[in-house]
């Protein structure tokens, strides 16, 4: 069954076409991840799922049913930009908020989520006192602490350490684990590609990719040949068949034309210089999205 | 309702849990009536130094008058007789021969006199004051000062000249002098109240003598109350509105809320702060009047207009200016818009006085019956001493309910499309539209 249901949903803002006729089916117990460049129409989309926004044309089913108009205490939203009163403390805030969607007291839930993020002894500060890392992990806490069946999170990742990004990848799975569908936009391939069920990239207002990581990749082919050598970068210019090099510094990323066979290709650098290690394989996430929405795709669409 | 119903409860609280409340409760009532405190107060602190005067009278009937007048007047009037404390400038005055050949060189001189500070001012009488006759410049009495148009000394001349003059013709057409005195006498007609039966001895008690100042003080009271708790529970949420927008805690609260049980959440919050401050004070002063023994000074029959009034007046004003909050985007744009978004709360504040002093006026009656002004402007003329026909209020009852309800209409839906509006200062045309098309 599909929690989110999108169908031919348009979206306009003046002249800019924010969404441009979208469909996408987000399956329950899914994590979902929406990718894309800035101003692409990834947070219209997810306003338009928490109706907030109206869409102009289509339909939007949440949980089977059309909710224009309606907000429901089903679903979490935690938006891109923070919203805290800065003079509440943390746990009056998580529980006011908590209490706003569910209709019900939440103390518990609070007590819980604080001692699992490790906010506990910051729970009688002020929002104001809060580092930003803090202060967006409180905001976390605030979007699913009445338990939600549906969660969406606007870039949930932005601006936290690592060890914040893991508490709260991990707290995303357990909640998936219990029966949440996640969606959430980001910035970071990295994570989209080993969290996510499904990636759905938004470009200029209009699906680009949907689907699973592997039927993503799969439509690209295994055209990219991961090598580390001795003469690094400077030893790879000019190479027949490759169309672009990718340079990790002590990895290079080659992508290959299509219909050029790999092994020549290898065999040309061995000629040229040491190869330590090599590995043909799948574009990542962060390479399809740079080829859809990257300098050289522009220059394609410019040509 | 019940989203509404925490938000309210968030918002009441956020607001009155803090110190600033407790201190403004106590503030408001000490500033505001602190200054009528300090007008009372400060109304006995007169200058004290004499006020010289040079008299230049060309018809010589009055100067010699004067000269014992004044003297009768510093006697009785400069000190205090039981302190001894000078309480009041002595006059003192400099009769002076009229320069006949050039009286335009002789007030140069004078003038001159005053302007060094050596004289206070001079009084110039004319040749034909006591029988009025010819042209009129020759019975004119002026007084030239720094600025005589506010000035003790020339009212006591005033008062002591034209008796004086009254009281010479009358004798002159050979009316005896202590008759005279009787045909001048002056008897002021009192302001007295309204005669009562004692509930307990029923008794008819005697009418209490009013005072300008009381029937005043009860509207005027009442009046500034109703501003006060305006200011208090409505006006923040221009200001509020429009930080809970730019700091996005809007777009969190409509992950959980439709818009207008947001608006209607910050109104609601609004008007339980002005209504607690309000019973606070009403109660209070109920309280301390009774123990005062003025109890017939409490204008009972204007308490419930009073509520009613205000509750619409916060819905109303509130509900404007959460929704101009809704389409500003930093603090310069909703300190643009404070003025014509109070204007329905500052608009009474400049008319009130006239309407308080004729109250039936048509003035009157006609702006108190516009929707926006009515809470302000029929509370004051219902609190008027005068009173009003009893229709009036309840039609502008009608007129502000009627009006109440497209206020928060309008007020929503600009509220829906504003509080999600980036970028831009707010433009009335933008309003419109939302207005309009939702």
């Amino acid at each position: 069954m599909s929690v989110v249901e999108i169908e031919n949903v348009t979206k306009t803002f003046g002249r800019l076409r924010a969404v441009d006729d979208l469909s996408l089916n987000v399956p329950q117990g899914s994590i979902y991840g929406f990718i894309g460049p800035n101003g692409s129409g990834k947070t219209t989309t997810l306003r338009m799922i928490m109706n907030i926004f109206y869409p102009d044309s289509g339909r939007i089913r949440i949980f089977g049913e059309e909710m224009r108009g309606s907000t429901s205490e089903r679903i979490g939203y935690l938006p891109e930009e923070r919203g805290m009163y800065k003079k509440m403390k943390v746990r009056d805030l998580l529980r006011f908020y908590g209490e706003l969607k569910s209709g019900r007291k939440v103390n518990k839930e609070v007590d819980f989520w604080l001692d699992k993020l490790e906010l506990s002894e910051w729970a009688d500060k002020k929002i104001e006192t809060l580092s930003k890392g803090m202060g967006q992990k409180v905001q976390f806490i605030s979007t699913i602490v009445s338990q939600p069946e549906l969660i969406i999170l606007d870039e949930p990742f932005t601006g936290l350490d690592p060890v914040n990004v893991e508490a709260i990848k991990n707290a995303i799975l357990d909640l998936r684990a219990q029966g949440a569908t996640v969606i959430f936009s980001t910035h970071d391939m990295n994570v989209a590609e080993k969290m996510c069920d499904f990636i759905f990239m938004i470009f200029k207002g209009k699906k680009v990719l949907d689907g699973t990581l592997v039927s993503i990749q799969d439509k690209y082919g295994s055209d990219t040949l991961r090598v580390r050598t001795e003469g690094g970068a400077s030893a790879l210019q000019s190479l027949n068949g490759v169309e672009r090099i990718t340079d990790f510094g002590q990895l290079q990323e080659l992508r290959i034309a299509p219909d050029n066979d790999h092994q020549k290709i290898l065999s040309e650098i061995m000629s040229r210089t040491r190869v330590y290690s090599f590995d043909l394989a799948k574009p990542t996430l962060y390479d399809i999205f740079l080829r859809i929405a990257g300098p050289e795709a522009k220059e394609e669409t410019d040509a | 309702m019940r989203r509404t119903f925490r938000l309210v409860k968030r918002e009441y609280l956020a607001a009155v849990k803090t110190k600033g409340f407790i201190i403004m409760l106590v503030l408001m009532p000490v500033i505001m009536g602190g200054s009528a405190i300090a007008m009372y107060l400060l109304r006995g602190q007169v200058d004290t130094t004499d006020k010289r005067v040079a008299v230049v009278d060309h018809s010589g009937a009055v100067a010699d008058m004067l000269l014992k007048a004044v003297e009768e007047r510093n006697k009785a009037a400069v000190y205090d007789k039981d302190t001894g404390k000078k309480i009041q400038p002595a006059y003192v005055l400099e009769a002076i021969e009229p320069d006949k050949t050039d009286p335009q060189a002789q007030r140069l001189e004078l003038s001159d006199r005053i302007r060094s500070g050596e004289l206070h001012a001079f009084l110039e009488i004319g040749p034909n004051v006591l029988y009025p006759k010819e042209e009129q410049s020759t019975f004119r009495i002026k007084y030239h000062a720094k600025n005589a148009a506010m000035d003790s000394v020339r009212n006591w001349l005033n008062n002591t000249i034209n008796p004086y003059l009254r009281k010479v013709r009358l004798m002159d057409s050979g009316v005896d002098e202590s008759k005279a005195d009787q045909i001048m006498a002056w008897i002021q007609v009192e302001a007295m109240g309204l005669l009562s039966v004692d509930e307990e001895t029923g008794e008819i008690q005697e009418a209490r003598r009013t005072s300008e100042e009381e029937a005043i003080f009860v509207p005027v009271i009442v009046f500034f109350l109703m501003f006060m708790m305006i200011m208090m529970g409505a006006m923040p949420l221009l200001q509020s509105t429009m930080e809970e927008k730019t700091q996005r805690i809007a777009e969190v609260l409509l992950g959980s809320m439709k818009p207008h049980e947001f608006m209607a959440g910050k109104v609601l919050g609004g008007l339980a702060v002005s209504l607690t401050g309000a019973l606070v004070y009403v109660t209070g002063g109920v309280f301390f009047l009774g123990r005062l023994g003025l109890k017939d000074v409490i204008p009972f029959h204007v308490i419930p207009w009073f509520f009613t009034f205000l509750v619409l007046e916060i819905v109303m004003v509130g509900s404007w200016l959460a929704a101009l909050g809704s389409t500003c985007n930093d603090p310069k744009d909703a300190q643009n818009l404070t003025f014509p978004a109070m204007f329905p709360v500052f608009f009474p504040m400049f008319v009130f006085m006239p309407v308080l002093m004729e109250p039936t006026s048509g003035f009157a009656t006609w702006l108190s019956l516009f929707p926006p002004f009515t809470p302000m402007l029929m509370l004051i003329r219902k609190a008027a001493p005068a009173g009003i026909p009893a229709w009036q209020p309840w039609i502008g009852l009608i007129g502000v309910v009627l009006f109440t309800v497209f206020a928060v209409w309008v007020g929503g839906r600009i509220f829906r499309v504003g509080i999600l509006m980036q970028g831009g200062a707010p433009k009335l045309s933008h309003m419109i539209k939302w207005a309009i098309r939702g």
